[in-house]
């Protein structure tokens, strides 16, 4: 095992690689690929779930006989099976929502009852025949609401978990206040005496909007309780959280219990950390019959959103445009459970910070339970958040202050090689550098056509995780073929193809052959999930790991066949070259195992460790920037925004495949456009969710598309995995809305402060600045 | 209550007893056992489920099966040539990494597929409009114009 830390060099640059064979790229385009929506055994079930119609209420009773009499039903679950686990709530670090609903509801959507029958037909049949009789509670409509005193609590008692452990200069605390599920805070230098002296200090609020991940395969889990074990096969990207999460709730030895992951059509977060496999595991087991739960995208934009919240910033500013401190209050909205709201909660506090350089921070960031649908990870962990009001911030200040939007950042930026923070890592791109980039596509100093605004934003995040780890196998076969075994779920960002690439760039031998085997939590080494962005780098670095030990195998191996010593030899492609003469491989290997051949197998092991000294506990590993520009006009009449160019660039490090680099940022850009355009959840004052069904949930598709949008991707070689990569797939979405906000704000001297930027908010706020 | 229809898929007839109510898209990947055929909004919003119908793209989720009767369905598994050679189409979404997760592909591929049939050199109004019947949630739609653009070129110097 090795230990992974950021990177504090320049790697030399490589030369301008190919673009590496697609794994699994022919089985999507000709319809081969099998996602665990395509699971299926003999003798399975279909299951499906009734949903409470109440924000928040209290379930007195549930009358199910008429449901199991109808033929074809082979189980129903309810709260009362849930009860009997050994832990019946599941939530990252803080356990507190039921596997299915016990006692009470606590938003819209919630499972509470759920049939396996023979078909999905039978099961929605059975489903209209239960009664449930509910006691409605008053909802929590928003955190301030919840915040409110007297306000009605969504728990009691305080629930499992813990908080997270922190750094230096960081607190976490568990439920610290009635409906508040955790609060991170950071602090260093002294904010209120830099307040007092400063030339300048501004307060801005921020608003954010919910939107749901909309990944086109729905949360899908097939499950089989046989011979004490449990197996499953499921669409979530985190097979060993998921082992562990399950391992706890039915208190079973976690080796008892195999997941497979096969591909999985798009998650965006939407898909990690534990959801409803361990509802589809309580039904396979009272029902004794593999069963699937397929939910339909109605019932998956009722499972988990992106956090709506609420940012204030109070930021101090000397004369000439230095930024001095900060201090900021950030509430989440939470929604009903806690999902992954702790991590969110606490990257937004790190990263409100953005790409500047601070004397003083004071960051207090609280998730606060709403009755709303849970809100979880969703591309960048509450990157966005951050970046959105920091971002939109500076081209207020800038204005105020008579600066340049470009000159304030760029007069501010963290250099390369300055820290983040004190007792973090440094940056590791040329903040200045894509800032530029995006300048020259954008035009952004030629002459702006009459009505026009272009904005600017830099988003930044960091990326790795936090003292991640993962393990990964490589296997070489007697023809030099590679085959490489690692749990990062091939979820559309080409896991497999990056991770196939970097074992035969170490080994020399052609990524064409290199194969990425199937998840199997019984065969696959373990890693932390599918997750911050860290699969190629963690990941990645662990299969260099592996493959440099599999060379070292293989030349020993020769040398002892060629009676010489390993360093006499130099691996070719599938032979070695001892002086002059090359030697095949395959024929010494055959000649030596005899006709089965054999498999060079080795493992390599990379964690990031752990520092007390850092924020967030762990030296972040590497940091992944989102330079946007955009040019915009809008229509006075209407508030109609058009966007006439987007570019959005990003630093890969070093990039393996461009093509899908540069599809990493442009999907990202492309689900933040949307969000700031147009695309949100909504809700009814009654909170009922407004447009939580495919026809009325609108999002981007191509006519939405910018008049012009232009994607690029740096490699400032800075990056710690293998030849100075960095993870790139979650940073696309930092700085869009910001750009967009910012640019309004430039074409019609009013800032929008309410997401999506709809003609109806435009006009709102145009009128408003100036009631016609 | 059963029916029984018959209509012939990827080239090949067959008859099939459905229920009423039940879709075409069931139908092919239970039945045929056809999976690339996707099923992502169910509600003819996202086009994953798009199939050929007499060559006009059809949700296969928001059809029903016994509407099938008589006619020729092809879904993604019968684009490319028995030998394997993929379609123009197949091979400019594979070459441009048209895709990411590949859940929206199958169905991007016909619904494509259909427009050049119609329009071998489609602009890019007459693109993205006919795209207004997909959902792509992972590409930003790049590279899946890049791919249309790429499978008319192909096209045409096949047929130049
Ligand atoms: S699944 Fe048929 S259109 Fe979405
Ligand atoms: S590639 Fe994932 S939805 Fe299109």
């Amino acid at each position: 095992m090795s230990l992974l830390l950021p990177s504090n060099r320049i790697h030399p640059a490589l030369p301008s690689h190919p673009e590496p064979p697609q794994q699994g790229g022919h089985a999507k385009v000709t319809g081969a690929a099998r996602y665990a929506f395509d699971a299926a055994l003999p003798g399975m079930l279909h299951a499906k779930v009734l949903r409470s119609p109440h924000p928040h209420a209290r379930i007195r009773g549930i009358d199910t006989a008429k449901a199991a009499a109808l033929p074809g039903v082979v189980a129903i679950v309810t709260g009362a099976d849930a009860r009997a686990l050994a832990l019946p709530t599941y939530g990252f670090t803080i356990q507190d929502q039921p596997v299915i609903a016990i006692d009470k509801v606590r938003h819209v959507g919630e499972a509470v009852v759920a049939v396996a029958a023979r078909d999905e037909r039978t099961a929605l049949a059975a489903l209209a025949l239960v009664d449930v009789d509910y006691d409605p509670l008053p909802a929590l409509p928003d955190p301030a609401a919840a915040l409110a005193p007297g306000a009605p609590l969504l728990f009691e008692e305080p629930q499992p978990g813990f908080a997270l452990p922190v750094g230096a200069g960081s607190t976490s605390r568990k439920e610290p206040a009635p409906n508040v599920l955790y609060e991170y805070t950071y602090t260093r230098g002294g904010v209120d005496a830099a307040l007092d002296r400063a030339d300048h200090v501004f307060t801005d609020s921020f608003a954010f909007s919910a939107i749901n991940h909309y990944h086109l395969e729905p949360h899908v889990n097939v499950a089989r309780f046989e011979d004490g074990r449990l197996e499953l096969w499921s669409s979530n990207q985190d097979p060993f959280m998921l082992r562990a999460d399950l391992s706890r709730i039915f208190g079973m030895p976690d080796t008892d219990i195999r997941v497979h992951t096969p591909l999985i059509g798009g998650g965006f977060g939407g898909k990690s950390y534990c959801k409803m496999e361990p509802l589809v595991a309580l039904i396979a087991q009272k029902a004794r019959r593999p069963v699937r739960l397929a939910l339909t995208l109605d019932e998956s934009i009722l499972t988990l959103t992106k956090h709506a919240a609420e940012l204030t910033l109070t930021t101090a500013v000397g004369a000439d445009g230095r930024l001095l401190a900060r201090r900021a209050d950030i509430v989440l909205d939470g929604g009903a459970y806690c999902d992954a709201s702790v991590m969110v909660a606490l990257k937004t506090g790190f990263r409100i910070a953005g790409a500047y350089h601070w004397d003083a921070l004071d960051v207090r960031s609280r998730v606060v339970r709403t009755t709303k649908v849970p809100a979880g990870s969703f591309r960048g962990f509450g990157g966005t958040q951050a970046s959105y009001a920091s971002e939109c911030q500076m081209d207020m200040i800038a204005h105020r202050l008579g600066i340049d939007p470009y000159d304030l950042r760029v007069m501010n930026f963290l250099g390369p090689d300055e820290p983040f923070a004190p007792g973090d890592s440094a940056i590791d791109s040329d903040l200045k550098g894509g800032l530029d980039e995006v300048c020259t596509r954008l035009g952004y100093r030629a002459p702006k056509k009459a009505g026009h605004g272009f904005g600017l934003a830099v988003g930044i995040k960091d990326g790795g995780g936090t003292g991640n780890h993962a393990g990964a196998i490589v296997k070489v076969s007697q023809s030099g073929r590679i085959t490489v075994l690692a749990a990062t779920a091939e979820i559309g960002q080409g896991a497999g193809t990056t991770l196939c690439s970097i074992a035969a760039d170490v080994l020399g031998l052609d990524a064409a052959d290199a194969r990425y085997g199937a998840i199997d939590t019984d065969v696959t080494p373990l890693n932390n999930g599918t997750h911050v962005s860290c699969g190629t780098v963690v990941t990645g670095s662990a299969v260099a790991e592996a493959a440099a030990s599999v060379r070292e195998e293989i030349l020993a191996f020769a040398a002892e066949q060629l009676q010489c010593a390993p360093a006499d030899l130099a691996l070719e492609g599938w032979a070695v070259r001892r002086n002059g003469a090359l030697h095949p491989l395959e024929p010494m290997v055959r000649g030596y195992y005899g006709g089965q051949g054999f498999a060079f197998t080795a493992y390599g092991h990379v964690k990031v460790p752990y520092d007390d000294g850092a924020p967030l506990r762990s030296q972040n590993l590497f940091w992944m920037p989102c330079w946007t520009g955009a040019e915009v006009s809008v229509d006075r009449e209407t508030g109609r925004v058009t966007v006439h160019r987007l570019v959005v660039g990003s630093d890969a490090g070093r990039i393996i495949s461009r093509r899908a680099c540069e599809g990493q940022v442009a999907g990202a850009a492309i689900q933040a456009y949307g969000q700031a355009m147009f695309e949100s959840l909504r809700y009814t004052p009654a909170l009922q969710p407004e447009n939580a069904t495919p026809w009325t949930y609108r999002v981007a598709q191509a006519a939405d598309l910018p008049e012009h949008f232009e994607v690029f991707v740096t490699e400032h070689m800075r990056g710690p995995g293998p030849g100075g990569l960095k993870g790139i797939g979650e940073a696309g979405m930092l700085s869009i809305a910001a750009a967009i906000g910012n640019a309004i704000e430039d074409a019609t001297g009013v800032r929008v402060n309410a997401m999506p930027f709809s003609p109806e908010a435009v006009l709102a706020a145009l009128d408003a600045a100036d009631p016609a | 209550m059963t029916l029984t229809v018959s209509f012939t898929i990827n080239g090949a007839p067959v008859s099939t007893a459905v229920h009423p109510e039940t879709v075409l898209a069931d139908v092919i990947r239970d039945e045929f056992q056809l999976v690339g055929c996707k099923v992502g909004c169910d509600q003819a919003v996202c086009g994953a489920c798009t199939v050929l119908v007499d060559r006009i793209p059809m949700a296969a989720c928001s059809t029903f099966a016994f509407e099938a009767e008589g006619r020729d369905i092809v879904t993604i598994e019968g684009l490319a040539r028995p030998d394997g050679t993929l379609s123009a189409v197949q091979r400019a979404f594979l070459d441009v990494q048209g895709f990411q997760c590949g859940f929206c592909t199958g169905g991007l591929i016909l619904l494509v597929t259909a427009l050049l049939e119609r329009d071998p050199d489609p602009d890019r109004a007459t693109i993205t409009d006919w795209l207004g019947s997909a959902v792509c949630r992972c590409t930003g739609y790049l590279a899946i114009i890049e791919a249309v653009e790429t499978a008319a070129r192909l096209n045409r110097e096949v047929a130049a």
